[in-house]
Parts: structure tokens; C-alpha cells; sequence
């Protein structure tokens, strides 16, 4: 480490400031957006990123949407480079041209001056209620090529030295469903760059440029340096990890699989996924920077949780992520990547912890439930208006981790919490549609010495006229979030369409009609276990089937403890039978 | 007579008293009784008994007014030893209270999964069904299976439970289910047990954050009013005979009777009182945007107050339950006297959250703490006196301050004893800078229009530094400074908010409808007030809304006139009147509307930096604040002096001041006069507190030997250089 340069306490100070910048940008698009993606889903990220594109601070947000996102404000430095100017703000959406992630999730990169110099950029970026496209919401199988999937923006100033370019925001907006919510998510993104403008000026108005830029230097040096003293604590060696996603939306039920070969060499990380199946005809294509994140995500979750809100670009030097051109895990122009945030982009975390949990088997982590997404577009019959609704509470619970069971009730292995639930009542407000049941479903939780969350049983009612419904947001029909060194696997979805009596299936990457008075249900996997689930504690078992989470029945076929359901006690004689059939008992003995 | 402010700590039970004839306050300290706090308050009464030469039946018979703080509610959500609790709630939707929003863990990051799971206060085999569906416009869909709600009940009464919150979907809009079940439960299970509903608590829209609200309050209820109607005992056995009132976490005062079946109102009561302590002193003065900043033992409370508005939220979180109901906004952070320095395995230093608490206490307590503290730094630095903390009730051991720095600190980075004291003593300005940023910033303001009204044991000590790095011109820092919280207590109002959520375009909306929802909520306050023997006429009412740009997720609270044209404040005193002889026809209620609308759009900007004004407007949540005006006090007054304070002149020490050894002055506050002027770099002591004046500022006295702290325009010592 080279000398230092800046105190100790000025280090820390700059240091919290740019989190705490990372946090107030997230809380201004919260309190002001209007999609529920982004306002009440939490389907955005902010962050902030040097003048050598150097991720400064990535706080909190769905990982594909911004841990990638060095190599896109790189991109936009080298094509302005002098063109840009205290005021700009520049909005990019395109994979192929500026490195995103799928067309709904827009950015706005705001370029922050401080006397004429450019000193950082700030991002905000969140899934817009619609980009264009076949059909809204962005996750429509079946696009011929990546145009059919939306609107594709390379890096566009739209607004030039503090001047909105309301021409080229009309054309976009012009060629988006619902352009005056898209609008107003806009304003909500942008406002909070200027947030984080104002913000960055007053520390560096404190503390004066050179300083602050000595404490990112040493910002980034320590997390690097910390890094590699953790990762040269792992044994030397290559670990695999898998996991596959029900389809690619096309081709239907054929599985797409993702491989990852985590090569830990001294203080190195190698995340190699050229063994992944090859770029698909369907929608789940991921591109590099989108398999970078998610890879990059997966492997923060092994290092000192005492951190793990300060990684920036010194943590990601000693990684590289490895995908061949031409995978499903680095698709070329003009590959559809609508539906890669959900199927393929879930699985190459899911592959990445897999592998990394044979590294490291005391940290290990298991699968998250799959996410069961969908769009509905219809009219509200009470306001004549279009509109969009969409969804994350069907899915199920998180994975378990080593030492802990999977959270009830957190969802989306790939947001890792940071994205929401709605509220049911809320959506009976909004939308025309009512809930009819949504709870916890026992036993529908992977198994294991930690078990996963729990998955969910959510039906809601049409009240109002005929839509159409994208089950694209979906996965886990045919294929399981991955357990943990001897956990199981978090267990199948399904969803069906209930008209009367009759209960039609439905399936991931169709499209399904539902008319006024059908219900359409969910019933949801949880999260994968970690460990042995005969090795899980005893009372902790009679505890889940108290409480309904695990009934009697498969406490004993899974977890092999007996549990006397009359006095709700575990029955010790015959879970020891279940347990060890070949030992004799403690009281055989004794005779 | 007297008035008395009782402020019960988790160390502390602090009281205060103001002799009403003469205006003087004194302040008294007992240790806090944990198993039944209501001892420790019988304590602190029985010294300020002995003080004023009287036995504890004749103080309190002289005592007219009790108001009360305890942290008793929150103490019991955070120590997990709240009542066993069932709930009933509607069929098919049990689950509500686990499945939150989805969140896996409240303020902790993302890329940390290895975090142990939450525990719901209720867990789900105590949560059971009745079938019964309302809809968001109050219309019945499903009626009340009052057979499922008592067999529930019956079952939860098996369970031995204590406590039953009873929630079902959007009661707000509808209560009669939620009543109806309650009384259901009452009959089955009898009085003993302690029943709450969704829609008493919280008549508002959003299951979860109005269920979670319930469980806090249906959790807390039964020790709050077990505690509540003891205190009321054991005061009533010694001679009170006045009013006890009962401080809440919005800020105002209620009677015992109506705290008791809202027990989640008393969270946060105590450390809520600050701000109305800032606002009075800052009224003194004439300052109105303050910063009111708390420095205790183990935790820093921030509140910022604009325009002399006790600041409120509903966004409120207690650990890992959401507190839905509004809440003075008090920002607590894991930094005190106690809270203690260390070297983490990236090489900075960092102070906190860990706190030494009192035992063992900082090192310097000799009572075997090892790791130093800011107590600790303080001490190095010659600010304290190790012979007069606490007035001398604990004497402080210099030696073992300083071992423990050089040990943690100093060696480890490398730094002398006095850089690594000085080090300790900036990390924690920073921190608490930072934190005061944050807060401050969410909220659109600038932190340098504010005046620091500094409080706690610790806050006079670092306030100073603190305006230093922030770049505040001024500091306040009241002789009560250490019972702080209490001295806010005096200076609350007596009331009560209300809320009814009514969701509607504004195009749409029904003005009647909002008419007759204030009228309902004035009509229950009135009542309120009447039973606890007030006058309707002395009622005053403040309206809000909550109001949103059509498709947001997310509501400001802003404003709604109750007399359009006029300015509020004029209006204030004859709100009642105003609301009795409002025309009926709805014409008025519109001008108040569309009012609010402005208003939104002017604070929509402020908060976010922008609005849209051609966008669609939703109200969604009516809000009404009752209250009766707290009585006036007058403190008692200090004699004049001139500037020169050489009088209170007690010696001379060391003290330690930008990496400087500086001779320093230490008056004696209380021989300080009105109007003399203190010039830093020194030292006031002050029995239960010490306030440090760096060289940057000049202290002057007032009448109410209050100390305003002035930047003297020198550029402040910052680490980092100039701003």
C-alpha cells in the first residue's frame, strides 16, 4: 500500500458521505415515482462512480443494475469525451451500446463538475413502467430481435448545461405505453441526481478536490487489499457450480443452463462460465456486463459481512469474470434479452454461489424462491384508463444460509432484498383487481439443517374486464433454486387460472387470457436449505410444525424427526429410530 | 405549587421541577428501578421532596401537574419481554404481519445475507381466521362469521395468551367487523385480557404498516398498563392528587386512561420531548429553524425543527417493527459519551455503535472497562474535570483513560496519547456530523440555517465541534442541559392526533365526505378533551392531508387551511369557531383543497427538488392535531452583569484544543450572570454537565442561564482544511 495521504478520519467521513449520498438518491425516487416497480417494488439503484469510471459506491439495488456499470460510464466519457458540461444529464437503456442490462431499465447518468473539472458521475436507474415493444412491461418472449423488445436509446443527452432537450425526451416518450408515468419516473430519476450534484459540491467545497480524490484512491486500495487477504484464506482450487431456468421463452421447456468454474488461485477469483449453454433464440440472453454483475454480487456475499455495504471497484480488481462471446452468458447483437433480469441473470448468481459454497462450505448459501412475475395489461373499468400491474408477491422466501434459515417473506434471490413487496391493499386501490388469499404454504420450503423460506399461495380476482396476462417474469415451473452442501432444493411453482370450478394450469412464458370474475393463483417454492436436513435440530423441527411452516408427515419423511402431534412434543425414541435405524438405543445399552 | 416533568431513562430517571410562584428549576436524578420503574420515580420525587425541606405526602399534594416520559414501551419491544399475543385477523390473509414488505433485514446491507431471521412479536400459530372481507370503500363483501372469531378466540385463550390484537382488511374504511370482533373476544375471554383493533390504533390504509402499528401496541399494552396503573397507585398512596399526564411519542400529553389501550403512543416518549425543549428555548431568542441534538450515554437523538414545527413522521421504525403512527421525528444513532473507539481491521478508527453503558462504563470508572470511550477522550483532553462529573457523585480515574487510548488507538495508529484523544473526539463529531447531514438533507434543508440546541449529559461538550464541522453560526446549550428531554416536557401541549384515510382523485373528490371526516375527528376530540375536563372552546385544531401526484407511491403531509384566505397562525385561536360555523354546502372545504394542493406542489419541491404541476393530485390520509394549550411558565431569572465573567472564575487547567496545549479558564455556571460573555477557548461547569467553548466561539449568558455559543468568524479547525 502506498503512503497515506489523507487522515484516517477524513477518510472515514468521505467514506460515509458517498454511502449516505447512495442512500438519499434511492429515498428521492422512492418518495416520487409512480411505477410500482420502482416506487413500491424498489426495482432501481443508484450510485456513483469516478472520472476513471471507478465504482465509488454501489449501496443497495437489484445487483444487474448497477455493479456492471463501470464499463457503461466508461463508455459515455469516451463518446462525449470534452462534449460534456455541468448540467448534462445522459439517458442509455442499450445492452449493446452502453453495456445495460434489458431495455425497461433505463439510467440517467448525471456528469458531477466542481470548477470546470469532472470529478464523478452519478447513476439512477429503474425499470420504467414500459419501454415500447410487442407488449408492455418489457418481458415479452418471442421478439424477433432486440428491436422488438422496445425502445433501444445509446447514451442521449437530454438535458444540455442544466436545459432540458424536450424534442428528443418527446421521442421518447412519444414511442413508450403510458408516456405520462414514464414522465414522471423520469423527473423522479433525475431529481435525484441533482440531490447527489448538491451533495458531492458541499464535501467537495469541505474538503477540496485533491483531498477527497486521496481518500477514493485509499478507499478503493483497502477494500482491494481486504479482499485479497480473504480470498487468500480459501484453499487454492476450482469449484463448479450450476444452475438452469425452465426455458428460454421460445424454445418452451427446455432447460437453459448456466455453468460457473470458480477458480480461487492466491488472492485471485476467477468466475468462468464458458461451459453455459450458447446464446438462445428466446429472451433470456444475458450480456457481459449483465453476467458480470450478478457474478460479481455472488461472490461479495463470502466476504466479511462487516463490509459489505463499502465494496467498490478495489473489491472487484481481484475478480475477473470469464464468458465466451456467443453464450448465454455474453450474447451478441441482436440476441432478446428481455427476460435475462429474471431467467439466466437469476441463474449465474444462483451457479456463482453454488460453486463458491464448495469453496467455502461455512458460508455456504442456498437458492432464493424463483421469481413469479407477471404483466397484466387491461383497462380499469372504474377510470377508463389503461393499465399495467405487475407484481413480486407470489414469490417465494430466501435461501438458507450457513447458520441461519431462509427469511420468510424476502424475495428475489437477485435483488437480494432490496426489492419489495406490494400491499393488498394498495393494489385493490390501484388496480382492478381484489385478493382472495395470500399466506405461507407449509412444506414448500427446501429442506435442510437451515431450511429456506417459505413459499406463498396468492390468488387475486379480476374485478375488472378482460386482459391479457405475460407469465415472462417467471421461472421454476420445471426447475428448482439450488440447496446448499446437502440441503435441498427450493421446491417447484406452479400457477393456474381458476374459472369456477375448473382450475386451468398456466405456465411460465405464455400468454393467458382472464376474464372478469377468474382468479388467477400462484403457488410459489421457497428458498433452497443448506446442510443435512436430518441434522437439523429436533426442536427446531417440532417449532416449524407448531407453527405450520412443516407438517407432521414431512417432518418425518425429510427431516426424520417424529413428532407426537397429541402433545405437540418431539417424539425422542422414534426420531432417533428415524435417524440412526442401525444404532442401538442409549437404554439397550444400559441392559 | 409545583409542576413536575419525570423523564425515566434506561439509566436515569430524571426529574424536574419548577416551582410555579418563583420559576425555578431544579433538576434530581435516580437511578431507574427496572423490574417497576414507578419505584425509581417515587425515588426521584422523595429527593426533590428532601430538597425543598418537605416530606414526599406535603411535596406531591403541592404538585399540580405530573407529566411523565418512559421509555417503558420501548424498552419492552427492544428487551423482547412483551406479552404473549394472538391475533385475529381476516381469513386467507394470516400471514401479513411475517410476509412484511418482503424485507430481508432493516439497515443492513444487501450483500450481507448471513443475518439471523425476524421474529414476528406475533408468531403464526397465534395468528388465526374469521372469514369476513371489507373492501377500500367500506362496502361489506363478506359478513363477520362471529362463530370463526370465537373459536379463535377460545383457541388463543387456550394458548394462555394475554393480549389480542383483532385486524382485518381495510378497516380503516369500515370498523364495524374489527368492533364487533373485539367485543367478541372481550366477552369470551374476559377483562383481563387487553384487546386492541387495527382501526383503534391506526384508522389508516396499508395492512401491514397498520397491523405491524397493532402488534407493537397490543405487545407493549399489557406492561404499559401494568405500569401505568401502579404509578397511579403508588403516587396517589403518597399524596398526588394533581393531574398525571402521560408524554407521547407525537410529541403532545393524554391522560393515563386514554394512553392505557394505546400503548404503542407511548413509544419514543421521553427522548420526544427534545424538540419542544429546543422550541422554547429557541423562542427565547428568536430562533425557529433549529437543531435538536441529544448526546446521552450510548445514543445520539437528532429532530430538526423549522419554524418552530415539532417535526413528525409516520415512516417510524423500532428496531424491526414498522411504527406506523406519527412520531415526533426523532434520528437516534449508535453514538454517546459511552460509545466506544477502536482500530478495525481496515485501519480507520471508529467510534461506536458498542457502547460501555454505565457498567462497566467508561474506562476512566474504574470499574473494569477496558476500551476507551469518548467519556474517555474527553477526559484525556482535560474537558472534564475527574473530580467534578456528575457534580463529583462518580470520580473519574485519568489514569485509566489514558491507558486504554494508547493501548487501542494511539499505538495501534501510530499517534500520541493526545492525537489519538483528539482523533476519538473528531471521529465522533464526524459521525454524528454525518449523521445530522443525512437527516437534515432528507428533509430539503440546509443544516447551515439551523441553530444547534444541544442537550444530554454529553451534548454540551461536543455541540461546539460539532456547529464547527457542519458550519452552524450557533449553538444553545440550556443549563437543563442533562435533563433535556424533561425540560421538553414542560414545554408540550395536551392532545391527541387523528387520521382517516379516504382515497380519491382530487377530480373526484366528495367534499362533504372530507368535511364530515374532520368533523368526526374534532367531534372526538372535543370529547376527548371534555372527559379530561377541559373546555371545548380552548380546543384548537390543526388540519393536514396527505396528498400524492396521481400514480405515486409515497404521500407529503402538507397543510389544509381551516379558515381559507387567512393565515393559519391568526386563526389558530378560533379554529373551534371556525369549524362550528363553516358553511355546509362544501364551497369552503374546496378553497381549503385546493390550498393544500399548493401547498403540496411548493413542498414537493422543497423535498425533492421538483414538481409537476400538470399532473393529477390523490388525497388519501386526513389529518387532525387537537390540542389545548400547555399552561405558560416563566423561569426564573439570573441577576444582570456586565460582559467580564471573572467572577465565576473557578481555576485554570490544561486542555487540549486543535493538537494545542491551552491554558484554559473553567467558570463556575452557576455564579455566571445575565449578559456575561465567555470567550473560547474555556471550560463552563455545571453540575450534571460541562460545556466546552473551542477558541473558535464566544459564549454569552442569558437571563434563564441558558449559553449561546457564537462562531466568532474565525474559520473553524476542521480536519481537512478550509471550506
Amino acid at each position: 500500500m502506498k503512503p497515506e495521504t489523507v487522515d484516517p478520519i477524513t477518510l472515514s467521513t468521505v467514506w460515509n458521505s458517498f454511502q449516505s449520498m447512495g442512500r438519499e438518491m434511492r429515498y428521492v425516487i422512492d418518495r416520487t415515482a409512480q411505477n410500482y416497480l420502482i416506487a413500491q417494488l424498489h426495482d432501481m439503484a443508484a450510485g456513483i462512480w469516478d472520472a476513471q469510471a471507478r465504482t465509488i459506491a454501489v449501496p443497495e439495488g437489484p445487483t444487474s443494475m448497477f455493479l456492471s456499470q463501470q464499463f457503461s460510464v466508461e463508455y459515455i466519457l469516451d463518446k462525449f469525451g470534452d462534449d460534456l458540461h455541468p448540467g448534462d444529464v445522459i439517458i442509455c437503456n442499450d445492452p449493446y451500446k452502453g453495456y445495460c442490462n434489458h431495455l425497461p431499465d433505463w439510467g440517467f447518468f448525471r456528469p458531477i463538475f466542481y470548477e470546470d473539472e469532472l470529478v464523478f458521475v452519478a447513476l439512477t436507474r429503474g425499470h420504467q413502467m414500459d419501454t415500447g415493444g410487442s407488449f408492455p412491461g418489457g418481458y415479452f418472449p418471442n421478439g424477433y430481435d432486440i428491436h422488438a423488445e422496445g425502445l433501444m436509446i445509446p447514451p442521449t443527452k437530454i438535458y444540455d448545461r442544466g436545459r432540458e432537450r424536450t424534442d428528443v425526451l418527446e421521442l421518447i416518450w412519444n414511442n413508450v405505453r403510458w408516456p405520462d408515468g414514464v414522465k414522471i419516473d423520469n423527473y423522479a430519476l433525475m431529481a435525484a441526481l441533482q440531490v447527489c450534484d448538491n451533495r458531492i459540491v458541499a464535501l467537495l467545497d469541505k474538503y477540496g478536490v485533491p483531498t477527497v480524490k486521496d481518500a477514493v484512491e485509499e478507499m478503493l486500495d483497502r477494500m482491494e487489499a481486504n479482499v485479497r487477504a480473504q480470498l487468500a484464506d480459501v484453499p487454492d482450487g476450482t469449484y463448479y457450480g450450476e444452475s438452469a431456468t425452465d426455458d428460454d421463452g421460445t424454445v418452451l421447456d427446455e432447460l437453459v443452463w448456466v455453468r460457473c468454474a470458480a477458480t480461487i488461485k492466491g488472492d485471485e477469483l476467477i468466475l468462468d462460465f464458458s461451459e453455459s449453454d450458447a446464446q438462445r433464440r428466446g429472451f433470456v440472453n444475458c450480456v457481459y456486463s449483465s453476467t458480470y454483475s450478478r457474478a460479481v454480487a455472488g461472490s461479495f456475499l463470502y466476504f466479511d459481512p462487516a463490509y459489505s455495504e463499502f465494496h467498490n471497484d478495489g473489491s472487484m480488481r481481484p475478480i475477473t469474470v470469464v464468458a465466451p462471446e456467443g453464450s448465454v452468458c455474453n450474447a451478441q447483437y441482436p440476441a432478446t434479452v428481455g427476460g435475462s433480469p429474471v431467467n439466466v441473470g437469476t441463474q449465474v448468481l444462483e451457479a456463482t454461489v453454488n460453486a463458491l459454497s464448495k469453496a467455502m462450505p461455512d458460508k455456504a448459501i442456498a437458492g432464493w424462491g424463483r421469481r413469479r412475475g407477471h404483466y397484466i395489461a387491461g383497462i380499469d373499468p372504474r377510470t377508463g384508463e389503461r393499465y399495467v400491474q405487475t407484481t413480486t408477491d407470489a414469490d417465494g422466501g430466501s435461501g438458507a444460509v450457513w447458520g441461519y434459515d431462509g427469511f420468510e417473506g424476502a424475495m428475489g434471490m437477485s435483488g437480494l432484498g432490496s426489492i419489495q413487496r406490494g400491499s393488498v391493499e394498495e393494489i385493490e386501490i390501484r388496480f382492478p383487481w381484489r385478493a382472495v388469499r395470500y399466506h405461507f404454504v407449509p412444506d414448500m420450503s427446501g429442506a435442510g439443517r437451515w431450511r429456506g423460506g417459505s413459499g406463498m399461495l396468492w390468488e387475486v380476482e379480476n374485478v375488472g374486464g378482460d386482459v391479457g396476462v405475460a407469465t415472462g417474469s417467471s421461472d421454476g415451473d420445471l426447475t428448482q433454486p439450488p440447496g446448499a452442501i446437502g440441503g435441498e432444493d427450493g421446491p417447484l411453482s406452479r400457477m393456474y387460472v381458476r374459472r369456477g370450478d375448473e382450475i386451468i394450469p398456466a405456465r411460465t412464458h405464455r400468454m393467458v387470457q382472464i376474464k372478469a370474475g377468474e382468479i388467477l393463483g400462484k403457488v410459489s417454492g421457497g428458498g433452497g436449505g443448506v446442510g443435512d436436513p436430518t441434522e437439523r435440530d429436533p426442536e427446531a423441527v417440532l417449532d416449524d410444525v407448531i407453527n405450520e411452516w412443516v407438517t407432521p408427515e414431512h417432518a418425518r419423511e425429510v427431516y426424520k424427526v417424529a413428532i407426537d402431534t397429541d402433545l405437540m412434543t418431539v417424539d425422542q425414541e422414534a426420531t432417533r429410530l428415524l435417524r440412526n435405524p442401525e444404532e442401538p438405543s442409549a437404554t439397550d445399552t444400559d441392559a | 405549587m409545583y409542576r413536575v416533568a419525570i423523564d425515566v431513562g434506561g439509566t436515569f430517571t430524571d426529574c424536574l421541577v419548577l416551582d410555579e410562584q418563583s420559576g425555578d428549576l431544579r433538576q434530581f436524578k435516580a437511578p431507574t428501578t427496572p423490574p417497576d420503574p414507578s419505584v425509581g420515580c417515587i425515588d426521584a420525587l422523595a429527593k426533590a421532596a428532601t430538597a425543598y425541606g418537605l416530606g414526599l405526602p406535603d411535596f406531591l399534594g403541592q404538585v399540580d401537574l405530573l407529566i411523565h416520559g418512559t421509555t417503558l414501551a420501548t424498552n419492552t419491544l427492544i428487551n423482547e419481554d412483551g406479552a404473549r399475543t394472538g391475533m385475529i385477523t381476516t381469513k386467507h390473509f394470516r400471514d401479513m404481519l411475517e410476509i412484511r414488505r418482503g424485507y430481508k433485514n432493516v439497515r443492513i446491507s444487501m450483500y450481507n445475507v448471513f443475518v439471523p431471521p425476524y421474529k414476528p412479536l406475533i408468531p403464526r400459530r397465534l395468528r388465526l381466521e374469521a372469514e369476513e372481507r371489507v373492501l377500500y370503500t367500506g362496502e361489506v363483501l363478506t359478513p363477520l362469521n362471529e362463530e370463526e372469531v370465537r373459536e379463535a378466540a377460545r383457541r388463543l385463550g387456550r394458548e394462555g395468551i394475554e393480549s389480542v390484537a383483532v385486524g382485518f382488511l381495510h378497516s380503516y374504511a369500515n370498523t364495524a367487523h374489527e368492533q364487533r370482533a373485539a367485543e367478541i373476544v372481550e366477552e369470551e375471554l374476559g377483562e383481563s385480557v387487553y384487546v386492541t383493533t387495527s382501526s383503534q390504533i391506526l384508522p389508516v390504509w396499508r395492512e401491514w404498516e397498520r397491523f405491524s402499528t397493532m402488534a407493537v401496541s397490543a405487545y407493549t399494552g399489557p406492561a404499559v398498563k401494568r405500569y401505568l396503573l401502579a404509578l397511579e397507585e403508588r403516587l396517589g398512596r403518597n399524596g398526588f392528587s394533581g393531574s398525571l399526564m402521560m408524554m407521547l411519542s407525537d410529541g403532545l400529553v393524554e391522560t393515563v386512561e386514554n394512553c392505557i389501550p394505546r400503548a404503542v403512543y407511548l413509544i419514543g416518549s421521553g427522548p420526544a420531548a427534545a424538540p419542544a425543549g429546543a422550541v422554547h428555548l429557541g423562542a427565547e431568542t428568536g430562533h425557529k429553524n433549529l437543531l435538536s441534538f441529544d448526546m446521552g450515554g450510548t445514543s445520539i437523538d437528532i429532530g430538526v425543527v423549522m419554524r418552530g414545527e415539532i417535526p413528525t413522521t409516520t415512516e417510524g421504525w423500532v428496531q424491526d417493527e414498522r411504527v406506523a403512527i406519527k412520531m415526533v421525528d426523532i434520528v437516534s444513532a449508535g453514538a454517546g459519551g459511552g460509545s466506544i473507539a477502536w482500530v478495525d481491521s481496515l485501519g480507520l478508527l471508529r467510534v461506536g455503535p458498542n457502547s460501555a453503558g454505565s457498567d462497566p462504563g467508561p474506562a476512566c470508572y474504574a470499574k473494569g472497562g477496558k476500551e476507551p470511550t469518548v467519556t474517555d477522550a474527553d477526559l484525556a483532553l482535560g474537558y472534564i474535570d475527574p473530580a467534578f462529573f456528575l457534580g463529583g457523585e462518580i470520580e473519574l480515574d485519568s489514569g485509566l483513560a489514558e491507558r486504554a487510548i494508547m493501548e487501542r488507538v494511539a499505538e495501534p495508529l501510530g499517534m500520541t496519547l493526545e492525537e489519538a484523544a483528539q482523533a476519538i473526539m473528531t471521529a465522533v463529531s464526524s459521525f454524528t456530523a454525518d449523521e445530522i447531514n443525512e437527516v437534515s438533507t432528507r428533509r430539503g434543508i440546509d443544516v447551515r440555517d439551523l441553530t444547534l440546541v444541544a442537550g444530554g449529559g454529553a451534548g454540551p461538550a461536543h455541540a461546539a465541534f460539532i456547529a464547527d464541522i457542519l458550519g452552524l453560526p450557533n449553538v444553545i446549550v440550556p443549563s437543563v442541559a442533562s435533563t433535556y428531554s424533561a425540560f421538553g416536557m414542560f414545554a408540550m401541549d395536551v392532545g391527541r392526533n387523528y387520521a382517516r384515510s379516504y382515497i380519491t382523485r382530487f377530480a373526484d373528490l366528495d367534499t362533504g365526505r372530507v368535511q364530515t371526516l374532520y368533523e368526526e375527528m374534532e367531534k372526538e376530540a372535543i370529547a376527548g378533551f371534555e372527559e379530561m375536563g377541559y373546555r371545548a372552546e380552548d380546543v384548537s385544531f390543526h388540519r393536514t392531508a396527505d396528498l400524492r401526484y396521481i400514480g405515486q407511491f409515497h404521500e407529503v403531509e402538507v397543510e389544509m387551511p381551516m379558515d381559507p384566505g387567512q393565515d393559519l397562525s391568526e386563526t389558530a385561536e378560533k379554529t373551534f369557531r371556525a369549524s362550528v360555523f363553516r358553511d355546509a354546502g362544501g364551497m369552503r372545504m374546496l378553497d381549503a383543497v385546493e390550498e393544500a394542493i399548493d401547498n403540496f406542489h411548493a413542498k414537493h419541491y422543497d423535498l425533492y427538488t421538483f414538481n409537476m404541476p400538470w399532473q393529477g393530485v390523490e388525497l388519501l390520509t386526513f389529518r387532525l392535531r387537537a390540542t389545548v394549550p400547555k399552561a405558560p411558565f416563566e423561569l426564573h431569572r439570573i441577576p444582570q452583569g456586565g460582559p467580564d465573567p471573572s467572577a465565576a472564575l473557578k481555576s485554570h487547567r490544561d486542555c487540549w484544543f486543535g493538537g494545542e496545549r491551552v491554558s484554559t479558564p473553567v467558570y463556575d455556571g452557576g455564579r455566571l450572570q445575565d449578559g456575561n460573555r465567555v470567550t473560547g477557548p474555556a471550560i463552563i461547569e455545571e453540575p450534571t454537565t460541562t460545556v466546552v467553548i473551542p477558541g473558535s466561539f464566544v459564549a454569552t449568558v442569558d437571563a434563564q442561564r441558558s449559553y449561546h455559543l457564537s462562531r466568532n468568524g474565525a474559520v473553524a479547525d476542521t480536519p481537512g482544511g478550509a471550506r
